[in-house]
């Protein structure tokens, strides 16, 4: 079969026309996804670290992190995946002792990363978690280009459920990106954070997880009494994760 | 003013030597995309910390100069130059070129090329990339209208034309504002990006214009007038005059704010200090306006060609050097604080040198376009047989 170039063109012309319409048109036609729910709607998770009682051999956070979410070393620091990493900082001026804290995403209430995710496979719940749907990331990394705490990582090798790794937490496929969930599958069962429950349990005893919209909560009271902030609050983010003493 | 449009013979071996080498590179870029696909983007030299490398470069370059490359189709339709008009066709296809090259890039640079098409399905329109999937595919359709109103119908030639114009605006702004509205990154965070992008594509665009206008004419044995060439000369001067006065307007402001002061001397003296002044001011603007305002080199056809590569290799360095620096600056995440220890090295610079995966995905899209072009302007009536300017129009200015 032979086309002339006409046909060509028209052909080509619809292809292109199509193209432009066919996501608008795939809107409006596609059935509304239905309503993200959560069964803990209305509550405000956060985080609070005391880093004066953050010791910089300590690592309990991390180390808890990894297990409960099967988070991978691939033994290639710049590739290997940190839902929280510790870091040590100290101020410029020589003055002051160093101090060691850990660094983890902040679930931002603003959170550019969300913004930015061109499939929204970064969404927000009600409660604040921000979280990524891995059958919707197409690896674009937008987001990690967007967070200002690094808190993301793409996944650059195959990664398998390691033995005695733990079930409820399903291995992301290479390609997409991950971070830390705040272990929405333990505050889903009424549990704390791994990292939270093994610093309060193995470690220094310097982190408060909890509802801030509930005053009578024990992170609502010490986010109110205590002097608190939040790393780069310049940037008008509204991360969740406090610290006392930075 | 227009002899008969004609489609190139390409029967000469050295067309269909040129076809081949740019089919192998392609052929190669999609074995490089198939092995990142099955073994993972760990074969790349990418990492947690550069996630955007070579591909990236390679793909919003493209991008960029396909933008660019309907200036010669503005010229005429927008701009009454009518002595560019008969090269509409040229322009609006070069467009669709480019553009297939950037964008197979960079879809085969995602980490899952085989969900490519949910930013269709599932879009967030607070995201620059689902505005860029509009305006790439906007950009698309409206150059097609933009070729087949040329080729059949030319009473709307002039409204469809505009549009393109003023899309292309929109569409580089927009490849811009990719980083441009990136808060987190000092390097990126400017209202001035996305003119600056616009910049770099009117003149990126208009130099590539000229070196295939130059090459294709020179080894079709046709006939190209030198001052339709000196006219594009023009432009390019005034469109690298612009890409300079971005440059120095944004280092101006920036300078002049104690808080940015660290991260600017960093890029003006760090480690991609050399692509910076090297590539983005030497090859981008000085040298090109060099070349062109010396009356030798700048009223010879030669020298426009040597002008065009550089001020071609320089878009590939601004967007190099905004991608590749703009990630290796370490973030300020404590303010007044140094970071001492970090297991993801943290106030660290990081480094990237793109690895054979990256280059050859790159070299891949560029292949593409290349292609396009050369299969182009063989089956369609794309150039006018003899590109002539009208009667009693001079260049209105030579070095």
């Amino acid at each position: 079969m032979t086309m002339d170039r006409r046909t060509v063109l028209g052909l080509g012309g619809a292809v292109a026309a199509g193209s432009l319409l066919a996501p608008g048109v795939y809107l409006v036609a596609a059935p509304k996804p239905p309503a993200r729910t959560e069964v803990k709607a209305g509550r405000r998770w956060a985080m609070l670290i005391d880093v004066n009682r953050c010791s910089p051999d300590c690592r309990a956070c991390t180390q808890a992190c990894r297990t409960e979410n099967n988070v991978p070393l691939f033994g290639d620091p710049e590739r290997d995946i940190h839902w929280i990493r510790k870091v040590e900082i100290r101020d410029k001026s020589h003055k002051r002792p160093s101090i060691t804290l850990p660094v983890l995403c902040n679930h931002c209430e603003h959170p550019p990363c969300k913004h930015v995710c061109p499939t929204a496979a970064t969404f927000q719940r009600q409660d604040g978690l921000v979280l990524v749907d891995m059958h919707r990331c197409i690896g674009c990394r937008y987001c990690i280009i967007a967070c200002p705490y690094k808190a993301r990582s793409l996944v650059y090798h195959e990664t398998h459920l390691p033995e005695g790794g733990n079930p409820k937490v399903p291995i992301r496929g290479k390609g997409v990106v991950e971070k830390c969930t705040f272990c929405v599958h333990r505050l889903d069962a009424g549990e704390e954070p791994a990292c939270v429950e093994a610093c309060n349990r193995d470690g220094d005893k310097g982190m408060i997880f909890g509802d801030l919209n509930d005053p009578e909560s024990t992170i609502a009271k010490r986010v109110l009494e205590a002097k608190t902030t939040t790393i780069r609050p310049d940037l008008g983010l509204g991360p969740q994760v406090y610290y006392k003493g930075l | 003013m227009n002899s008969d449009f004609t489609a190139i013979e390409g029967r000469s071996p050295g067309y269909w030597q040129l076809v081949v080498v740019l089919g192998v590179v392609l052929a190669i870029g999609m074995g490089a995309f198939l092995a990142v696909e099955f073994l993972g983007h760990g074969i790349t030299n990418m990492t947690n910390r550069v996630v955007w490398g070579l591909p990236h470069v390679f793909a919003i370059s493209l991008l960029v100069m396909a933008s660019g490359a309907l200036n010669l189709g503005s010229m005429s339709t927008v701009f009454a130059a009518k002595q560019y008009k008969q090269f509409g066709r040229f322009s609006a296809y070069l467009a669709i070129a480019l553009l297939s090259g950037g964008l197979m890039v960079l879809m085969l640079d995602l980490g899952r090329p085989d969900r490519m098409l949910l930013p269709m399905l599932h879009m967030n329109f607070s995201s620059m990339f689902t505005w860029n999937v509009f305006l790439y595919s906007g950009f698309f359709a409206l150059c097609f209208l933009y070729l087949w109103s040329m080729f059949e119908y030319h009473q709307f030639t002039k409204v469809v034309g505009s549009a393109a114009f003023g899309w292309r605006l929109i569409l580089t702004t927009g490849t811009g504002s990719i980083f441009g509205v990136v808060q987190a990154r000092d390097v990126f965070h400017s209202a001035i990006t996305g003119p600056t992008f616009v910049a770099f594509s009117l003149s990126s665009g208009t130099a590539l214009s000229a070196i295939l206008l130059i090459l294709t004419y020179r080894h079709t044995h046709r006939e190209l007038d030198k001052r339709l060439v000196f006219g594009l000369r023009n432009a390019l001067i005034f469109f690298t005059l612009l890409v300079l006065y971005m440059l120095v307007v944004e280092k101006f402001t920036k300078f002049y704010s104690p808080a940015f002061f660290e991260v600017e001397s960093w890029l003006l003296t760090g480690p991609y200090a050399w692509l910076y002044w090297g590539g983005v001011v030497f090859a981008g603007a000085v040298f090109p306006l060099a070349v062109l305002f010396l009356p030798k080199s700048g009223n010879s056809v030669d020298g426009v060609l040597l002008a065009s590569a550089s001020s071609v290799l320089g878009v590939f360095c601004f967007v190099g050097h905004v991608l590749i620096a703009g990630q290796s600056y370490p973030f300020d995440m404590f303010p007044g604080y140094e970071i001492v220890n970090s297991v993801f090295q943290d106030g660290v610079a990081a480094s990237y040198s793109p690895g054979a995966v990256e280059i050859s995905l790159g070299l891949g899209g560029v292949a593409l376009s290349g292609l396009i072009y050369l299969l182009g302007i063989k089956f369609f009536r794309l150039l006018p047989e003899k590109a002539v300017v009208p009667k009693g129009w001079e260049v209105p200015w030579n070095p």
